[in-house]
């Protein structure tokens, strides 16, 4: 009856061992290769993430970094190391955000040493998706190991729960993937994106409610990760302003990286709301986006953040919504925005991204710190001085704004440590390519809703 | 008042409890096949199959990597994934658990070293794959009404093949001979062996059919999502609980444990704000584990 089940010998047990011995190694190199967290990379290396190819000082992009930021040299940092931290999602849920922002951040490492900037030395740490003890230790890795003078950061929770290191270890710190409220008005940290759902929300509601004057009843939907105060303060008191009857039908938060939706929708139906305003980021706007459609919701959706990683969940669906969010345009004429997205797209075969583009953004912000440091005598390795320079001129270059032979400006708001950049309503075509239909021209939870804040549709 | 806090009104809502019953018998449904796919492991082997989750990840990639570089149409690439799903739960078995068995290893022995294979696997499958959603097929399932409930032709797919599994596994065990011999060997592996049962057959084959069920269920996923590495982390915990919700060590408990932690977690919305009912999950097992530690079906230890 038990014929299958016959004892077998035990030959091949030495084999066997061979394979598992084998089998351990490879587990380990791919636990060591992916965590990212552990290691610093060598001079004018990096660690984590995608390689990128050195560049050359007769490539375009980096001679259009010299059009703008003036010759290499000593005077240009040249000879200078900086050793910049990155603290990024390479691993979880987020970590497609790891992935392009560290990808931005190297390639403007290596064409800045390539146009005689400074040899930035990147190390990488791994918040695993937000985990703020991770991120923690992340941070005092990268601040007594690798000697960081520089940091990059990401996500909210976690970069708030990272301030007291930074601002004791005088690490001049730049935030261009998650800026919240508790991350503004902090020392040493400055925010390189507009708030994630304060800011662009006063022009979504206003244009959600131009376009759709039938819709009063609102569903707010998002998360807590960073977009709490617009959840609970800004959008309930913005919408009725903005839409005469305009009420709340419901609010609900969702835990971060979620796929089932039902609870949430189940609400939204019982609700009878007529619009919904979006807060998700990372894949769960293209997950709750899918759901609605499927549940046979046909309202209007506005998000407050559009990447084409979510998109690809279901671009269909997407393709019904609208996203009000600052958008990197990799059309753009701007001559430093042109020459990053041909650079990125030669070297990562992909579109870059609003991601990409700050923490790209953020190394030149750097350099031209570096430059106006040294110009003064200061020492470029200081976090102190770098912020002091930052203080005293908060204007950069920059790939966002600017026009075929001029690139955009950023000013940072010195007393904030926020930045402005242009937003858009953006409509998202069947194949998750966004285009701007609307200009967002007054942001922040001051910003009057009534008044100007989006332009005529285009 | 707390605007996450749904009112009274809206509690009572018998529209809203309707749709929140289907979404939960869904949902309930898939914790049930996880649950199960986990127990089938579990109550034959005594190895508490960490890396089992594996299983999920990989017949997804691997149904992906099918259909896309072997241009196999997608329920013939979604075979393949599955095929693979069973193979890496035989791998993992036949590589690393028998020889630690062999070697005395301890239960917490084995235990690290699923856990190690739970990071290194989805690790290993990011450096290859990276990041980013990758989708298997773009199907649009049909939306149907009934009333003011609505759920998908996807979601009738999935509550009719998950239950039509769970009960061919129940099947299999109390009528098959390869059941019985797993019971046996559940029962008292020494005995087992003593009658010309070979154990180790045993742990293949119960690590194929709960690798298999758990491979199907990353496809039945896949059909309505898009894969990434970490897409296990959330179904490999689902699958833990409903295990022990339903009584460790009971297949058809598990089942139904898996069923009732969908319901609760789904119904709950009635009462809390969604991001609270993930605790509900924790806190039902809580709860229940105070009150009958061996669950809803599981034996009192003698």
């Amino acid at each position: 009856m038990f014929k299958q089940f016959t004892t077998r010998g035990t030959e091949g047990a030495q084999g066997l061992r061979r394979t598992i011995v084998a089998g351990g190694l490879a587990f380990a190199c791919a636990s060591g290769l992916a965590a990212c967290g552990g290691d610093s990379g060598g001079s004018g290396g990096s660690s984590g993430g995608s390689e990128v190819k050195a560049a050359a000082a007769s490539d375009p992009a980096v001679k259009a970094l010299n059009d703008v930021f003036g010759p290499g040299g000593k005077e240009a940092g040249e000879g200078v190391t900086i050793n910049n931290g990155m603290l990024l999602a390479m691993t979880g849920q987020g970590a497609y955000f790891g992935r392009v922002m560290s990808q931005g951040a190297k390639l403007a490492a290596s064409q800045v040493k390539a146009a005689g900037g400074p040899d930035f030395k990147i190390s990488i740490g791994d918040h695993e998706d937000g985990a703020i003890q991770a991120g923690v230790a992340a941070t005092r890795r990268m601040i007594s190991q690798d000697k960081i003078t520089t940091l990059q950061t990401s996500y909210g929770a976690v970069s708030e729960a990272i301030i007291p290191q930074i601002q004791q270890a005088k690490v001049l710190t730049f935030q261009g993937g998650g800026p919240s409220p508790g991350q503004v008005e902090k020392d040493f940290l400055w925010n390189n994106r507009m708030l994630f759902g304060d800011a662009p929300a006063p022009g979504a509601l206003t244009w959600l409610a131009k376009e759709h004057p039938d819709a009063k009843r609102l569903a707010i939907v998002g998360t807590s990760e960073n977009a709490t105060n617009a959840i609970k303060t800004l959008v309930p008191s913005v919408w009725p302003k903005v839409q005469d009857g305009g009420t709340i039908a419901t609010t609900q938060i969702h835990d971060v990286g979620v796929t089932d939706f039902g609870s949430v929708i189940a609400k939204i139906k019982a609700s009878k709301a007529d619009a919904i305003w979006n807060a998700s980021f990372g894949n769960d706007p293209g997950y709750f986006v899918k759901a609605v459609r499927q549940a046979g919701i046909d309202i209007p959706i506005i998000l407050s953040e559009f990447t084409s990683d979510a998109c690809k969940v279901d671009p269909k669906a997407m393709s019904s919504v609208h996203a009000a969010a600052d958008y990197f345009d990799p059309n753009s004429e701007n001559p430093l925005a042109r020459s990053f997205t041909e650079a990125y797209r030669a070297a990562y075969k992909s579109d870059p991204d609003f991601y990409a583009a700050n923490y790209y953004e953020q190394i030149l912000i750097v350099w031209e710190l570096v430059k106006r440091v040294i110009a003064e005598g200061g020492d470029p390795q200081d976090g102190a001085a770098l912020q002091a320079a930052l203080i005293k001129d908060p204007k950069f270059p920059s790939l966002y704004g600017g026009d075929r032979s001029t690139p955009g400006e950023i000013v940072f708001d010195p007393t904030l440590h926020t930045v402005t950049k242009p937003m858009n309503v953006l409509e998202i075509s069947g194949d998750c390519v966004p285009s701007p239909v609307a200009d967002i021209t007054a942001v922040g939870p001051d910003a009057d809703p009534k008044t100007a804040l989006v332009s005529a549709s285009r | 008042m707390d605007a996450t806090i749904i009112s009274p009104v809206a509690a009572a809502s018998f529209e809203l409890f309707r749709q929140l019953a289907v979404d939960g018998v869904v949902l309930g449904t898939v914790y049930a096949l996880l649950g199960v796919s986990f127990t089938v492991i579990y109550s034959t082997t005594g190895i508490f199959h960490f890396a089992h989750g594996v299983a999920y990840v990989v017949a997804a990639y691997v149904a992906i990597l099918a259909a896309d570089t072997l241009g196999l149409p997608w329920i013939a690439a979604a075979v393949v994934g599955i095929a693979a799903a069973a193979a890496i739960g035989i791998l993992v078995e036949v590589g690393a658990y028998r020889p630690m068995r062999r070697a005395g290893a301890t239960a917490l022995g084995v235990f690290i070293t699923a856990l190690g294979i739970s990071i290194a696997v989805p690790n290993l499958i990011q450096i290859l794959f990276g990041p980013n959603n990758k989708t298997f097929v773009e199907l649009s399932p049909a939306t149907i009404e009934l009333g003011t409930v609505t759920f998908t032709t996807l979601d009738i797919a999935r509550v009719v093949i998950s239950w039509v599994l769970i009960a061919a596994v129940l099947f299999a065990l109390r009528r098959t001979k390869w059941g019985l011999a797993t019971a046996a060997v559940r029962m008292n592996r020494n005995m087992a062996a003593a009658v010309g049962i070979d154990p180790d057959r045993v742990h293949v084959l119960v690590f194929g059919v709960g690798s298999t069920l758990m491979g199907i269920a990353g496809i039945l996923f896949l059909l309505n999502g898009n894969a990434t590495p970490t897409m296990a982390a959330s179904p490999m915990l689902i699958a833990f609980i409903a295990a022990f919700l339903g009584g460790i060590g009971s297949i058809g408990g598990a089942a139904v444990g898996g069923l009732a932690l969908g319901l609760v977690t789904s119904l709950s919305g009635l009462w809390v704000a969604s991001d609270y009912q993930p605790v509900i999950a924790f806190a039902a097992l809580f709860v229940l584990l105070v009150i009958r530690p061996q669950g809803m079906f599981g034996r009192r230890a003698a």
